[in-house]
Parts: structure tokens; C-alpha cells; sequence
């Protein structure tokens, strides 16, 4: 079965400015994927060309083995700047966005009917869109982009600007999704849930892929080099150990980055002598830091 | 297919069930109606009246003439519509007209005629009353005090005749004017109900592409600024999109064409049954089924000519206040045929009038207007029509691209020339 997606070679420049700078990938079906990088990267261009909404200067897009546009009914997109007719009332809203996805007016009025009483929001159906919670109609969106059953789902950023309950029931929705057999493409730049749902990820910055492949295999990259430390005390001097090449304080603990071919136990005996040690682990680098390592330190306009 | 219906669908129904569109559909049509019926009833009432006239008049010569011909002047019962007031003027006119004035404030009098000595002076003659709108009675009143004074010039130049001969001299003539039409047969037709009519159409005709045109762009300004643009982008493309929408609310706008035809062809029958049929022919000639067709055909050529400018207005900007100043250009095309159509409407076959009707964006209003009063040859108003499809296509391909990029573009407004590059991509 060939890929989900399949970009080859992808450009696509405005004005002067290159957004998407020869990108290639391919997402194999049924994966949960995740597109990271910074704001600025080329995500959502890269995604709106999946998508046929703006067309590559050059390169290739095939998805679900279609040329580009040509699955547009297979595939479900929630882009970053999501809205709803505010006057039209909930139900209608659904209904509408499942009937332009090719399904008939009954169809899409059922599902649309069954999607909004698991979402909770079964008592709001005949009621204007205006007249919901941000919350709610943060709801209303994603449903109207899992309509019709796609095959493929094509997420930009679902997780911007949710509280944890939305997160969840997202999250949920996809992995519900995912299991039924959808394929999904998503884009964030939170790392941790990145870290949480994806299997592969494709890291991009200034339009290119600087890092890509299954989670487990980029991390492994990376060597296990990183300890989690936890202790009381002052420990400012943890920059000037021996072997260690970055600290990240996240306040309750620390993540140390040793320098190739440090010793972990080197580092644990020093920090012995100082502090008490309530933690140390010795763990794979966090997305987190593979992601600052490879764009925090170049800028994306440097 | 499905999913242009689906999107014209949900513009038409959108449309047609806010309050709003009920509102202006149904009371346009009726507030028309109500003022045409509140005038004649306004006539009806006024011309139920007996008027008195008084008349001070320096020569003492005028009143016997006046009366007689106002007494011609009849009510709907038989009575006479007139009385004549004489006044004796001693030595001072004014001082006798104002000494009126109470009465003519009270209603008692209607109004008040003087005539000076000096039948050829300029001002000789005036009519004083509290409402000198009312036309037909003054010009009626006008009509005879002229045969009293011409009676009493031809006697102070010593030419005395019988009333009856005078009043054959003086009949007044008609000119009657008579449209020739392609079939060969003469309409009798007044210059007042041509113009009429034709200007009550074309007014309509630019109402409805302003307004329906102005929908449109509104529609999509509303779509980016909702942020919903990119999510129907997903499922549809961007030629589905527009065409849907051009197509839904052209729907709306032909339901309420449908409505004011509907209405306009209710009074048509009602007048044509009524005894009033005579005097109203101009306008069951205005609303004639084949002039509805012509109607019918322009306002869609223009529709979908000026939809596609106003859609590709709303695309490349991002509020209303930035549309307004893009759609300048755009509302200045509407408003020249407009304005032409008072200039051609008096040489409607004239060679300019011929060219600017051939012009697709000038078409319908002034195509439609020659075609009112006069019927150009039918090589022009097919080639008008060539024209206008040709003009159609090329402009609906242009918007779409203009449409395509222009809707996902948000920030700064692309320039005129920068717009039109994306024509041609």
C-alpha cells in the first residue's frame, strides 16, 4: 500500500522568502506522525500544500496515492486558524462540513448528531454557534474535521490554546481515530505531546527536515546520555562539573546533557559531596532537547 | 456537483431565512404599492373640493371670461370645481391681496389671483396660495386666465369676437408622440412615461447589482475574517467555494426579483382590468413580459459580471474599511452607466449611446435602457449579449485566481498591479 503522504522534494517560496526549502517524507499509514518545529518553520505551508490549498513551486505530493487534491474527500484538516459560521446553528454547521466532504444531507446529519453527543454538547445542537463557550466551539471545530470518517487527518496545531479537559478528549478522539485505522499527521510545538502521541516525527526549521524518523531511533541519536537530577540545595555549580554540557532547570528537577563519553557516575559522586541527592536518572534525551539543541541555538532568521 | 450544491444550499438558505431579507423584500414592493395608492387617494381627496379663487384684478375687465372658463372645470359629482371670488380693488392691489391673506390662511380661500393693468409687463400676473404644488390646478387656472387676457388684448386692439369664435382660435393642440417599433407597428407612447419607466428599471437594475455584488464580498470578507476559510478549503476548492457562493446568492437575488415581478404583474393586471386602463398604458407597456425577459437577462449578465469583481475584492482584503477603498473603482463602473442612461436617454441612437451600450460593464443598464425607448436593432443587442458572455468567462477566470490567493493571504493588502499579475498565473 503506498504511504499516507508522500512529499518529494517540496518547495515553495514567497517573494524572496523561502518557506518550504526541499522537503521530503513519507508517512506510512496508520502512524500518529508529528511535523515539529518552531513558529516560521514552513509547517503549515508543507500541510496546505498535503492539502492542494496552496500549490509547490516544484516537487511532488501524493496522498493516500492520489496526486495532490485528488483524496481531498479522504482527508479530514483542522488548520491553525480554525472558525465556524458563528450565526448557523451547531448541528447545521457539522452537517454542512460532513455534506461538502461528499456525504448526503442524512448521512452527515446523523453523524453529526452522533459526534456531538459524545462530545457532550448533544443539548446544544439546535442553538447558534455564537451562543457557545470558546471551549465548546473549540469541540465543534474538531468534529467538523473528523466528519465523514477520513482516512487521513491532518491536524495543525490541535492543541494550541486547549484547557486539559479539550486536551484530553482530543487526544482521546485521535487515539480513537488512530485505532480504527486513520492516519495521522499532526503539527505542534509542544514537545512533550509530540513525545506522548507520535510515533515518527519529522523535525523542520527554515523549511527543511532537520531531523526525522521513528521517535525511538531519533532519541537513541542522541545516546543516553542525559540524567534527571533532583536535590537540595544551591547547585549553580552544576555548569562547571566536568563533563557536562548543558543544565536545564525546570525548577523542581534539572536535566544534565553530558558531553560525549562523560561518566554518569562521575557526575553522581561530585554531586554527592555537596548536595543530597533526592534523584538521579539516567534517560534518554527529552524531544524537548533534542529540539532546543538542533533550532534554540540557531534562530530561525539568524 | 454534490458539493456545489451543498455550498449554494447553505448561502441560500442562510440568506433567505434571516428576518432581514423578509423584511426588505416584502416591504419594498408594498411601501411602492402604498405610496402609489396614498397619491391617487391624495388626488382623489384634493380634487373633491370646491376651490375659491379670488381674483383682484386692476383692469375690472378679466372676471367674466375667467369664470366662464373655470366653469368648464367639473367635480366627479357635477358640480363646479371653481368659484370665483371677484375682488374690488380701490387704489392699492397689494393693500387688497393682503387684506385676503386671513382667509387664504384659514383654508376659506384657496388662493389668490392678481393682475396689474399693464397686460404685457413681465409680473403682471400671480397666484398666491398656502401650497402652489399642486400642478394641474394651476394649470388649469393658468390656462384660463390666458384666454381672458388674450380675449381682452384682442379687444383693446379693437378686435372683437364672439367667445365661442375666440375659444376655437384659442383651442390648444396636442402633439402626440408614437414609438416606431422594429415589428412596424406604431406605439403611442408619452416621453413622461418612456423616461418613467425606463428610469424606475435601470434604478432597480443598479440597486440589485450593487446590492447583491456588495453580498458577495461581504460574504467572503466575512469567511476570512471568521477564520473558516481555510477550514471549507479543506473539503472544497477554491473555484467550488466561489462559485457557490456567487451562485447561492444569486438565487437569493432572483427569489426577490421573482417577488417584485410577481407583485409588479398583480398591479399590471389589476390596472388592466380596472377603468383606468386608458390613462396607465405607459406603464403596462413598462412591465411588458418581453421587457421582464430582457430584464431578466441583463440583471444576470450583470450579476455575474460585477459578483466576480466584488468577489475578488473581498478576497484580497482583510476588513470591510480596506474593502471599501478597492471596491471604489469597481462601484464607479456601476454608477457611469447610470449616470449615462440620463444623458442617452434623450438620443438613445445616438453612435455614443451605441458604444458604451456595447461595452460589457456598461451593458446592462444602458443596453437595457435603449431597448426601453427604443428598440435597437436586434444585431445590437445580440452582439451586447456575445460580448457580455465573452466578458463573463474572462472575468470569472480572473477572480478565481485572484480568489485562490488572495483568501489564504492575510496582513497586508496586495497592490492593484500585483493583483492583476495573479490573473495570469
Amino acid at each position: 500500500m503506498e504511504p499516507a503522504v508522500s512529499l518529494r522534494d517540496l518547495v515553495k517560496t514567497f517573494g524572496p522568502h523561502r518557506a518550504v526549502d526541499g522537503i521530503s517524507l513519507e508517512v506510512t499509514r496508520g502512524l500518529i506522525f508529528g511535523l515539529i518545529g518552531p513558529n516560521g518553520a514552513g509547517k503549515t505551508t508543507t500541510i496546505r500544500m498535503i492539502l492542494d490549498i496552496i500549490r509547490p513551486d516544484s516537487g511532488e505530493v501524493r496522498v493516500l496515492g492520489l496526486p495532490a487534491g485528488g483524496a481531498r474527500d479522504k482527508v479530514g484538516y483542522l488548520p491553525e486558524e480554525r472558525g465556524l459560521y458563528r450565526k448557523t446553528k451547531v448541528l447545521e454547521m457539522l452537517e454542512f462540513q460532513g455534506a461538502i466532504k461528499g456525504a448526503s444531507l442524512a448521512a452527515a446529519r446523523r453523524e453529526a448528531a452522533g459526534w456531538l453527543d459524545r462530545i457532550g454538547l448533544g443539548e446544544w445542537k439546535d442553538r447558534k454557534v455564537e451562543d457557545l463557550s470558546k471551549g465548546m466551539q473549540q469541540k465543534v471545530q474538531f468534529v467538523g474535521a473528523v466528519m465523514g470518517k477520513p482516512e487521513l487527518l491532518i491536524l495543525d496545531e490541535p492543541f494550541a490554546g486547549l484547557d486539559p479537559v479539550n486536551q484530553n478528549l482530543f487526544k482521546d478522539v485521535m487515539l480513537d481515530l488512530n485505532r480504527a485505522g486513520a492516519t495521522i499527521v499532526f503539527s505542534t510545538h509542544q514537545m512533550e505531546t509530540a513525545e506522548r502521541l507520535c510515533r515518527e516525527i519529522a523535525l523542520i526549521n527554515r523549511g527543511r527536515i532537520v531531523l526525522g524518523g521513528p521517535l525511538a531511533a531519533v532519541k537513541s541519536r542522541f545516546g543516553k546520555n542525559s540524567v534527571l537530577v533532583e536535590y537540595d540545595g544551591d547547585g549553580d555549580f552544576l555548569r562547571s562539573l566536568p563533563g557536562v554540557a548543558r543544565v536545564d532547570d525546570y525548577g523542581g528537577y534539572r536535566e544534565v546533557r553530558l558531553r560525549d563519553g562523560a561518566d554518569p557516575q562521575a557526575l553522581l559522586r561530585a554531586l554527592v559531596e555537596r548536595v543530597a541527592v533526592r534523584r538521579f536518572e539516567i534517560v534518554e534525551p527529552t524531544l524537548h532537547n533534542i529540539f532546543i539543541e538542533q533550532v534554540g541555538e540557531k534562530p530561525a532568521d539568524a | 456537483m454534490h458539493k456545489l450544491l451543498m455550498v449554494i444550499r447553505r448561502e441560500y438558505l442562510d440568506r433567505i431565512r434571516k428576518k432581514s431579507f423578509w423584511l426588505g423584500t416584502l416591504l419594498f414592493p408594498l411601501l411602492m404599492l402604498g405610496l402609489i395608492f396614498f397619491q391617487l387617494l391624495l388626488v382623489d381627496v384634493e380634487a373633491g373640493k370646491l376651490r375659491k379663487i379670488a381674483l383682484v384684478d386692476a383692469t375690472g375687465r378679466l372676471l367674466d371670461a375667467f369664470q366662464a372658463k373655470l366653469s368648464e372645470e367639473k367635480l366627479k359629482d357635477g358640480k363646479p370645481a371653481f368659484r370665483v371670488e371677484p375682488v374690488q380693488v380701490r387704489e392699492d392691489a397689494e393693500a387688497a391681496r393682503r387684506s385676503l391673506e386671513p382667509r387664504v390662511n384659514s383654508g376659506e380661500l384657496f388662493g389668490v389671483i392678481t393682475v396689474g393693468n399693464d397686460l404685457d409687463a413681465a409680473g403682471n400676473y400671480r397666484f398666491y396660495a398656502r401650497s402652489v404644488g399642486n400642478l394641474a390646478v394651476q394649470r388649469t387656472l393658468q390656462r384660463a386666465l390666458r384666454d381672458a387676457v388674450v380675449g381682452l388684448r384682442l379687444e383693446r386692439s379693437n378686435l372683437i369676437l364672439e367667445r365661442e369664435k375666440l375659444e376655437k382660435l384659442l383651442s390648444p393642440i396636442e402633439l402626440e408622440s408614437f414609438q416606431v417599433a422594429a415589428g412596424g407597428q406604431a406605439k403611442k407612447k408619452g416621453f413622461d412615461e418612456a423616461y418613467f419607466g425606463t428610469f424606475a428599471f435601470v434604478m432597480i437594475l443598479y440597486m440589485a447589482l450593487l446590492l447583491y455584488g456588495v453580498a458577495v464580498m461581504r460574504g467572503i470578507l466575512e469567511e476570512k475574517s471568521n477564520r473558516i476559510m481555510e477550514v471549507l478549503l479543506g473539503s472544497l476548492s477554491p473555484d467550488q467555494l466561489m462559485t457557490g457562493k456567487i451562485l447561492g446568492i444569486g438565487l437569493v437575488g432572483l427569489t426577490q426579483m421573482f417577488i417584485y415581478a410577481a407583485t409588479a404583474g398583480l398591479v399590471r393586471l389589476y390596472i388592466a382590468a380596472s377603468p383606468m386602463a386608458g390613462d396607465w398604458s405607459g406603464v403596462l407597456d413598462a412591465v411588458s413580459p418581453l421587457k421582464m425577459l430582457y430584464f431578466l437577462v441583463f440583471f444576470l449578465l450583470g450579476y455575474f459580471l460585477y459578483t466576480s469583481l466584488f468577489a475578488a475584492v473581498g478576497a484580497v482584503c482583510n476588513s470591510e474599511q480596506e474593502a471599501q477603498n478597492l471596491q471604489t473603482p469597481v462601484v464607479m463602473c456601476l454608477v457611469v452607466p447610470m449616470v449615462a442612461t440620463f444623458f442617452f436617454v434623450a438620443n438613445p441612437d445616438s453612435t455614443a449611446a451605441v458604444v458604451v451600450s456595447l461595452i460589457p460593464l456598461f451593458t446592462p443598464m444602458v443596453m437595457f435602457m435603449r431597448i426601453c425607448v427604443l428598440t435597437p436593432p436586434f444585431w445590437q443587442i445580440a452582439l451586447s449579449i456575445v460580448l457580455m458572455l465573452a466578458a463573463n468567462y474572462l472575468f470569472f477566470k480572473g477572480a478565481g485566481r485572484i480568489f485562490r490567493i488572495g483568501v489564504l493571504m492575510y496582513g497586508k493588502r496586495p497592490t492593484i498591479p500585483e493583483i492583476l499579475r495573479w490573473t495570469r498565473g
